[in-house]
Protein backbone atom coordinates (compact mmCIF):
# COMPACT_ATOMS: atom_id res chain seq x y z
CA UNK A 1 0.00 0.00 0.00
CA UNK A 2 1.26 3.63 -0.94
CA UNK A 3 0.59 6.04 2.09
CA UNK A 4 -0.90 9.40 0.49
CA UNK A 5 -0.92 12.94 2.10
CA UNK A 6 -3.79 14.87 1.16
CA UNK A 7 -3.46 19.28 1.48
CA UNK A 8 -6.22 20.83 0.10
CA UNK A 9 -8.45 24.09 2.69
CA UNK A 10 -11.57 21.99 1.21
CA UNK A 11 -13.16 19.39 3.53
CA UNK A 12 -15.39 18.21 0.63
CA UNK A 13 -11.87 17.68 -1.53
CA UNK A 14 -10.55 15.54 0.66
CA UNK A 15 -13.19 13.69 1.31
CA UNK A 16 -13.41 12.74 -2.67
CA UNK A 17 -9.78 12.25 -2.90
CA UNK A 18 -9.83 9.91 -0.30
CA UNK A 19 -12.49 8.25 -1.23
CA UNK A 20 -11.02 7.45 -4.48
CA UNK A 21 -7.51 6.90 -3.06
CA UNK A 22 -8.98 4.32 -0.59
CA UNK A 23 -11.24 2.69 -2.76
CA UNK A 24 -8.63 1.97 -5.32
CA UNK A 25 -7.17 -0.72 -3.00
CA UNK A 26 -3.59 0.67 -3.71
CA UNK A 27 -3.25 3.67 -1.21
CA UNK A 28 -3.70 4.60 2.59
CA UNK A 29 -4.21 8.23 3.28
CA UNK A 30 -1.64 8.96 6.06
CA UNK A 31 -3.40 12.60 6.72
CA UNK A 32 -5.28 15.73 5.28
CA UNK A 33 -3.22 18.57 5.47
CA UNK A 34 -5.29 21.93 5.06
CA UNK A 35 -2.94 24.49 3.92
CA UNK A 36 0.84 24.68 2.77
CA UNK A 37 2.55 25.14 6.06
CA UNK A 38 0.71 21.99 7.58
CA UNK A 39 1.54 19.85 4.62
CA UNK A 40 4.98 20.50 5.25
CA UNK A 41 5.29 19.72 9.13
CA UNK A 42 2.83 16.50 8.38
CA UNK A 43 5.11 15.43 5.44
CA UNK A 44 8.27 15.27 7.80
CA UNK A 45 6.15 13.39 10.72
CA UNK A 46 4.42 10.69 7.97
CA UNK A 47 6.86 10.55 5.41
CA UNK A 48 4.05 9.56 2.70
CA UNK A 49 4.82 7.83 -0.65
CA UNK A 50 2.77 10.44 -2.22
CA UNK A 51 1.39 14.13 -2.03
CA UNK A 52 -1.87 15.20 -3.46
CA UNK A 53 -1.35 18.43 -2.96
CA UNK A 54 -4.06 22.04 -3.99
CA UNK A 55 -2.31 24.82 -5.14
CA UNK A 56 -4.47 27.95 -3.75
CA UNK A 57 -4.82 27.63 -0.23
CA UNK A 58 -4.38 30.37 2.63
CA UNK A 59 -1.64 30.32 4.73
CA UNK A 60 0.72 28.92 2.29
CA UNK A 61 -0.40 27.93 -1.45
CA UNK A 62 0.36 25.12 -2.80
CA UNK A 63 3.51 26.04 -5.11
CA UNK A 64 5.30 27.62 -2.23
CA UNK A 65 4.77 24.38 -0.20
CA UNK A 66 6.34 22.23 -3.75
CA UNK A 67 9.08 24.50 -3.42
CA UNK A 68 9.91 24.01 -0.12
CA UNK A 69 8.79 20.26 -0.15
CA UNK A 70 11.43 19.68 -2.71
CA UNK A 71 14.28 20.82 -1.08
CA UNK A 72 13.64 18.78 1.53
CA UNK A 73 13.13 16.01 -0.13
CA UNK A 74 14.51 16.22 -4.06
CA UNK A 75 12.80 12.23 -4.65
CA UNK A 76 9.10 13.68 -2.63
CA UNK A 77 6.41 12.51 -5.26
CA UNK A 78 3.83 15.60 -5.61
CA UNK A 79 1.01 15.41 -7.85
CA UNK A 80 -0.79 18.94 -7.81
CA UNK A 81 -4.52 18.76 -7.64
CA UNK A 82 -6.35 22.41 -8.65
CA UNK A 83 -8.77 24.10 -10.35
CA UNK A 84 -5.82 26.26 -11.66
CA UNK A 85 -4.18 23.87 -13.78
CA UNK A 86 -5.54 24.96 -16.45
CA UNK A 87 -3.18 28.24 -16.15
CA UNK A 88 -0.22 27.95 -18.38
CA UNK A 89 2.09 29.65 -16.11
CA UNK A 90 0.95 27.71 -12.94
CA UNK A 91 0.88 24.04 -15.01
CA UNK A 92 4.69 24.77 -16.21
CA UNK A 93 5.42 26.36 -12.72
CA UNK A 94 4.15 23.21 -11.07
CA UNK A 95 6.49 20.86 -13.30
CA UNK A 96 9.83 23.20 -12.90
CA UNK A 97 9.59 22.85 -9.44
CA UNK A 98 9.36 19.12 -9.37
CA UNK A 99 5.57 18.14 -9.37
CA UNK A 100 5.09 14.31 -11.67
CA UNK A 101 1.86 15.82 -12.98
CA UNK A 102 -1.35 18.14 -12.43
CA UNK A 103 -4.67 17.08 -12.23
CA UNK A 104 -7.25 20.00 -13.04
CA UNK A 105 -10.60 20.15 -10.86
CA UNK A 106 -13.45 18.68 -11.95
CA UNK A 107 -11.59 15.50 -11.88
CA UNK A 108 -12.67 12.11 -12.78
CA UNK A 109 -12.16 9.16 -10.74
CA UNK A 110 -9.96 7.09 -13.16
CA UNK A 111 -8.25 10.12 -14.48
CA UNK A 112 -6.84 10.80 -10.99
CA UNK A 113 -5.58 7.20 -10.33
CA UNK A 114 -4.21 6.78 -13.98
CA UNK A 115 -1.77 9.71 -13.03
CA UNK A 116 -0.93 9.35 -9.29
CA UNK A 117 -0.47 5.51 -10.27
CA UNK A 118 2.29 6.99 -12.98
CA UNK A 119 3.48 9.11 -10.60
CA UNK A 120 4.80 5.97 -7.83
CA UNK A 121 7.00 5.15 -10.76
CA UNK B 1 -13.78 17.99 -17.39
CA UNK B 2 -11.80 21.01 -17.47
CA UNK B 3 -10.69 24.14 -19.51
CA UNK B 4 -7.25 22.97 -20.21
CA UNK B 5 -4.24 24.57 -22.63
CA UNK B 6 -2.97 21.99 -25.08
CA UNK B 7 0.10 21.08 -23.32
CA UNK B 8 -1.53 20.58 -20.31
CA UNK B 9 -3.73 17.87 -21.83
CA UNK B 10 -0.78 16.08 -23.38
CA UNK B 11 0.97 15.25 -20.26
CA UNK B 12 -2.65 14.68 -18.26
CA UNK B 13 -2.94 11.83 -21.37
CA UNK B 14 0.60 10.78 -21.01
CA UNK B 15 1.13 11.13 -24.58
CA UNK B 16 4.37 13.22 -23.49
CA UNK B 17 6.20 13.59 -20.38
CA UNK B 18 6.49 16.68 -18.05
CA UNK B 19 10.12 16.72 -19.26
CA UNK B 20 9.90 17.02 -23.10
CA UNK B 21 7.09 19.46 -22.45
CA UNK B 22 9.10 22.26 -20.75
CA UNK B 23 11.73 21.44 -23.22
CA UNK B 24 9.49 22.29 -25.32
CA UNK B 25 8.36 25.25 -23.81
CA UNK B 26 12.29 26.06 -23.77
CA UNK B 27 12.23 26.30 -27.53
CA UNK B 28 9.54 28.25 -27.65
CA UNK B 29 10.23 31.19 -25.35
CA UNK B 30 13.36 31.48 -27.02
CA UNK B 31 11.57 31.54 -30.32
CA UNK B 32 8.69 33.17 -29.83
CA UNK B 33 10.03 37.26 -29.51
CA UNK B 34 8.57 39.59 -27.27
CA UNK B 35 7.74 42.97 -29.61
CA UNK B 36 9.95 45.04 -28.65
CA UNK B 37 12.36 42.11 -29.47
CA UNK B 38 11.40 41.73 -32.90
CA UNK B 39 11.35 45.72 -33.37
CA UNK B 40 14.92 45.96 -32.24
CA UNK B 41 15.81 42.57 -34.57
CA UNK B 42 14.31 44.52 -37.58
CA UNK B 43 15.79 47.65 -36.84
CA UNK B 44 12.92 50.06 -35.95
CA UNK B 45 14.15 50.34 -32.32
CA UNK B 46 17.38 51.05 -29.85
CA UNK B 47 16.97 49.14 -26.35
CA UNK B 48 16.91 52.65 -25.03
CA UNK B 49 13.71 53.39 -26.92
CA UNK B 50 12.63 50.06 -25.84
CA UNK B 51 13.19 50.71 -22.08
CA UNK B 52 11.43 54.19 -23.06
CA UNK B 53 8.34 52.37 -23.99
CA UNK B 54 8.28 50.03 -20.90
CA UNK B 55 8.72 52.89 -18.67
CA UNK B 56 5.53 54.52 -20.39
CA UNK B 57 3.83 51.43 -19.67
CA UNK B 58 4.37 51.45 -15.92
CA UNK B 59 2.44 54.69 -16.36
CA UNK B 60 -0.59 53.66 -18.73
CA UNK B 61 -2.21 50.47 -19.71
CA UNK B 62 -1.44 50.30 -23.10
CA UNK B 63 0.68 47.27 -25.41
CA UNK B 64 3.46 47.65 -26.50
CA UNK B 65 2.97 48.25 -30.01
CA UNK B 66 0.59 51.18 -29.32
CA UNK B 67 2.83 52.88 -27.18
CA UNK B 68 5.48 52.86 -29.28
CA UNK B 69 2.91 54.69 -31.37
CA UNK B 70 1.74 57.11 -29.05
CA UNK B 71 5.54 58.31 -28.34
CA UNK B 72 6.27 58.71 -31.98
CA UNK B 73 8.83 55.71 -31.82
CA UNK B 74 7.10 53.61 -34.61
CA UNK B 75 4.73 54.46 -37.66
CA UNK B 76 1.28 52.30 -37.67
CA UNK B 77 3.37 50.63 -40.65
CA UNK B 78 6.21 49.20 -38.72
CA UNK B 79 4.24 48.06 -35.87
CA UNK B 80 1.91 46.26 -38.31
CA UNK B 81 5.26 45.21 -39.71
CA UNK B 82 6.37 43.38 -36.23
CA UNK B 83 3.12 42.31 -35.71
CA UNK B 84 2.93 40.12 -38.87
CA UNK B 85 6.82 39.30 -38.19
CA UNK B 86 5.78 37.89 -35.02
CA UNK B 87 2.65 36.17 -36.32
CA UNK B 88 5.29 34.69 -39.35
CA UNK B 89 7.65 33.40 -36.66
CA UNK B 90 5.67 31.72 -34.08
CA UNK B 91 6.21 28.23 -32.83
CA UNK B 92 3.17 26.81 -31.28
CA UNK B 93 3.30 23.97 -28.88
CA UNK B 94 2.81 20.99 -30.99
CA UNK B 95 5.33 22.27 -33.30
CA UNK B 96 8.13 22.79 -30.50
CA UNK B 97 7.20 19.03 -29.38
CA UNK B 98 7.80 17.67 -32.98
CA UNK B 99 10.95 20.11 -32.59
CA UNK B 100 12.73 18.39 -29.48
CA UNK B 101 11.41 14.75 -30.82
CA UNK B 102 8.44 14.03 -28.20
CA UNK B 103 6.22 13.72 -30.77
CA UNK B 104 5.19 13.53 -34.77
CA UNK B 105 3.49 15.82 -36.80
CA UNK B 106 0.51 13.23 -37.56
CA UNK B 107 0.87 12.14 -33.91
CA UNK B 108 0.19 15.90 -32.72
CA UNK B 109 -2.80 16.53 -35.64
CA UNK B 110 -4.99 13.89 -33.93
CA UNK B 111 -4.07 14.53 -30.65
CA UNK B 112 -4.89 18.33 -31.57
CA UNK B 113 -8.40 16.89 -32.51
CA UNK B 114 -9.04 14.81 -29.35
CA UNK B 115 -8.25 18.28 -27.44
CA UNK B 116 -10.41 20.19 -29.71
CA UNK B 117 -13.27 17.58 -28.86
CA UNK B 118 -12.40 17.52 -25.16
CA UNK B 119 -12.28 21.76 -24.72
CA UNK B 120 -15.65 22.04 -27.12
CA UNK B 121 -17.79 22.28 -23.76
CA UNK B 122 -16.09 25.36 -22.92
CA UNK B 123 -16.36 27.51 -25.83
CA UNK B 124 -18.42 30.49 -25.04
CA UNK B 125 -22.25 30.60 -25.21
CA UNK B 126 -24.27 33.49 -25.70
CA UNK B 127 -24.79 35.66 -22.61
CA UNK B 128 -25.34 39.26 -23.30
CA UNK B 129 -23.42 42.05 -21.29
CA UNK B 130 -25.06 45.91 -20.40
CA UNK B 131 -23.58 48.21 -22.66
CA UNK B 132 -20.74 50.52 -21.59
CA UNK B 133 -19.63 47.53 -19.18
CA UNK B 134 -15.24 47.47 -20.01
CA UNK B 135 -13.93 43.60 -21.08
CA UNK B 136 -17.43 42.66 -21.60
CA UNK B 137 -15.69 39.38 -22.89
CA UNK B 138 -14.26 38.42 -19.92
CA UNK B 139 -17.68 38.71 -18.18
CA UNK B 140 -19.56 37.09 -20.49
CA UNK B 141 -16.65 34.02 -20.54
CA UNK B 142 -16.94 33.93 -16.37
CA UNK B 143 -21.28 33.57 -16.59
CA UNK B 144 -21.06 31.57 -19.34
CA UNK B 145 -18.49 29.11 -17.86
CA UNK B 146 -20.52 29.00 -14.26
CA UNK B 147 -23.57 28.12 -16.34
CA UNK B 148 -22.01 25.20 -18.10
CA UNK B 149 -20.09 24.07 -14.41
CA UNK B 150 -23.68 24.56 -12.71
CA UNK B 151 -24.93 22.00 -15.27
CA UNK B 152 -21.94 19.73 -15.76
CA UNK B 153 -19.99 19.58 -12.08
CA UNK B 154 -23.46 20.22 -10.08
CA UNK B 155 -25.93 18.25 -11.96
CA UNK B 156 -28.56 21.15 -11.73
CA UNK B 157 -31.02 22.29 -14.20
CA UNK B 158 -31.90 26.24 -14.49
CA UNK B 159 -32.80 29.37 -16.34
CA UNK B 160 -30.37 32.00 -16.75
CA UNK B 161 -31.99 35.37 -16.49
CA UNK B 162 -30.80 38.67 -18.25
CA UNK B 163 -27.27 40.17 -16.59
CA UNK B 164 -28.01 43.37 -15.35
CA UNK B 165 -26.46 46.09 -13.41
CA UNK B 166 -27.11 45.75 -10.19
CA UNK B 167 -26.47 48.05 -6.43
CA UNK B 168 -27.22 45.46 -4.41
CA UNK B 169 -26.74 41.31 -3.62
CA UNK B 170 -29.25 39.17 -2.16
CA UNK B 171 -26.77 36.54 -0.08
CA UNK B 172 -29.99 33.76 -0.21
CA UNK B 173 -29.63 31.05 1.56
CA UNK B 174 -25.34 31.31 1.54
CA UNK B 175 -23.03 33.46 -0.27
CA UNK B 176 -19.37 31.86 -0.94
CA UNK B 177 -16.77 34.79 -2.92
CA UNK B 178 -13.49 34.68 -4.28
CA UNK B 179 -11.52 37.88 -4.58
CA UNK B 180 -9.52 38.55 -7.92
CA UNK B 181 -6.67 40.34 -8.94
CA UNK B 182 -3.85 40.80 -11.70
CA UNK B 183 -5.25 42.22 -14.82
CA UNK B 184 -8.41 42.91 -13.75
CA UNK B 185 -9.78 43.23 -10.13
CA UNK B 186 -12.70 42.30 -8.37
CA UNK B 187 -15.03 39.79 -6.71
CA UNK B 188 -17.00 36.77 -8.13
CA UNK B 189 -19.98 36.26 -5.76
CA UNK B 190 -22.50 33.31 -5.90
CA UNK B 191 -25.70 33.08 -3.74
CA UNK B 192 -27.60 29.92 -3.32
CA UNK B 193 -31.06 29.09 -2.04
CA UNK B 194 -31.01 25.85 -0.07
CA UNK B 195 -32.11 23.47 -1.97
CA UNK B 196 -29.62 24.80 -4.91
CA UNK B 197 -26.84 23.93 -1.56
CA UNK B 198 -28.33 20.42 -0.80
CA UNK B 199 -28.08 19.62 -4.23
CA UNK B 200 -24.24 21.13 -5.41
CA UNK B 201 -23.35 19.23 -2.18
CA UNK B 202 -24.72 15.87 -3.13
CA UNK B 203 -23.08 16.26 -6.44
CA UNK B 204 -19.68 17.32 -5.39
CA UNK B 205 -19.75 15.26 -2.47
CA UNK B 206 -20.97 12.18 -4.52
CA UNK B 207 -23.73 11.20 -1.71
CA UNK B 208 -27.26 10.45 -2.76
CA UNK B 209 -28.38 12.33 0.88
CA UNK B 210 -26.84 15.04 2.60
CA UNK B 211 -29.31 15.79 4.97
CA UNK B 212 -26.79 14.50 8.24
CA UNK B 213 -24.11 16.75 6.85
CA UNK B 214 -22.35 19.40 8.94
CA UNK B 215 -23.20 22.74 8.06
CA UNK B 216 -19.72 23.23 7.83
CA UNK B 217 -19.12 20.61 4.95
CA UNK B 218 -22.61 21.82 2.64
CA UNK B 219 -21.06 25.15 3.03
CA UNK B 220 -17.88 24.10 1.80
CA UNK B 221 -19.38 22.51 -1.37
CA UNK B 222 -20.23 25.76 -2.41
CA UNK B 223 -16.81 27.10 -1.79
CA UNK B 224 -15.45 24.49 -3.77
CA UNK B 225 -17.68 24.68 -6.66
CA UNK B 226 -16.74 28.29 -6.98
CA UNK B 227 -13.16 27.64 -6.47
CA UNK B 228 -13.65 25.31 -9.38
CA UNK B 229 -15.44 27.65 -11.51
CA UNK B 230 -13.15 30.70 -10.86
CA UNK B 231 -10.10 28.21 -11.46
CA UNK B 232 -11.51 27.67 -15.03
CA UNK B 233 -12.44 31.54 -15.55
CA UNK B 234 -8.43 31.98 -14.73
CA UNK B 235 -7.42 29.56 -17.14
CA UNK B 236 -9.95 30.84 -19.99
CA UNK B 237 -8.73 34.60 -18.83
CA UNK B 238 -5.17 33.54 -19.64
CA UNK B 239 -6.64 31.92 -23.22
CA UNK B 240 -7.70 35.91 -23.75
CA UNK B 241 -4.61 37.15 -22.75
CA UNK B 242 -5.74 38.21 -19.05
CA UNK B 243 -3.62 37.30 -16.05
CA UNK B 244 -6.29 36.78 -13.11
CA UNK B 245 -4.97 35.38 -10.06
CA UNK B 246 -7.29 34.25 -7.19
CA UNK B 247 -8.00 34.30 -3.40
CA UNK B 248 -9.16 31.33 -1.76
CA UNK B 249 -12.87 31.09 -1.68
CA UNK B 250 -14.82 32.38 1.50
CA UNK B 251 -18.48 32.73 2.99
CA UNK B 252 -19.73 35.90 2.44
CA UNK B 253 -23.15 36.42 3.72
CA UNK B 254 -26.11 33.82 4.92
CA UNK B 255 -29.67 33.93 5.90
CA UNK B 256 -30.92 36.47 3.19
CA UNK B 257 -28.81 39.00 3.66
CA UNK B 258 -28.67 41.84 1.51
CA UNK B 259 -25.43 43.17 0.78
CA UNK B 260 -24.78 46.52 -0.84
CA UNK B 261 -22.35 46.49 -3.26
CA UNK B 262 -19.10 48.86 -2.59
CA UNK B 263 -19.37 52.18 -4.56
CA UNK B 264 -16.07 51.12 -5.88
CA UNK B 265 -17.38 48.33 -7.71
CA UNK B 266 -19.79 47.86 -10.92
CA UNK B 267 -21.96 45.03 -10.48
CA UNK B 268 -23.50 42.10 -12.90
CA UNK B 269 -26.25 40.71 -11.55
CA UNK B 270 -27.29 36.75 -13.20
CA UNK B 271 -30.11 35.59 -11.47
CA UNK B 272 -30.57 31.80 -11.69
CA UNK B 273 -34.34 30.42 -11.98
CA UNK B 274 -34.55 26.45 -10.99
CA UNK B 275 -37.63 24.38 -10.30
CA UNK B 276 -39.99 24.54 -7.10
CA UNK B 277 -38.60 28.35 -6.78
CA UNK B 278 -35.09 27.50 -5.58
CA UNK B 279 -32.64 30.17 -7.32
CA UNK B 280 -29.46 31.38 -7.14
CA UNK B 281 -27.61 34.30 -8.07
CA UNK B 282 -24.25 35.09 -9.35
CA UNK B 283 -22.81 39.12 -9.08
CA UNK B 284 -19.41 39.63 -10.43
CA UNK B 285 -17.92 43.39 -9.02
CA UNK B 286 -15.67 44.27 -11.12
CA UNK B 287 -13.27 47.29 -9.69
CA UNK B 288 -13.92 50.86 -11.53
Amino acid sequence: MKRVLIVDDSISVARQLEKIVTGSGEYDVVGHAKNGAEALKMYQIHRPDLVCMDMNMPIMDGLTALRTLMTMNRAARVVMVTSLGGVGDKFTEALRLGARNVISKPFEEANVLQILREACV
Amino acid sequence: MAVKFFGQFLVERGAVSPDKLLEAIDLQDRTNLKFGEVAMTLGFLGEAEVERVHDAQRGEDLRFGDMAVKLGLLTPEQMQQVITWQKNNHLYIGEALVKVGALDSARVAKLLEEFKADQAPYLAGAVMIPEGVDNPQVWEMAADLTFKMLARVANLAFRPGPCVLSQSFDAKHLAAAMDFSGSLRGRYLLSVSRGVQQAMARAILKESDVSGEPKEVLDDTVMEFINIVCGNIAAKGAQMGQNLEIDPPLVVAENDQQVSVPPEFIALSFPLYFADGEGAELSLWIAR
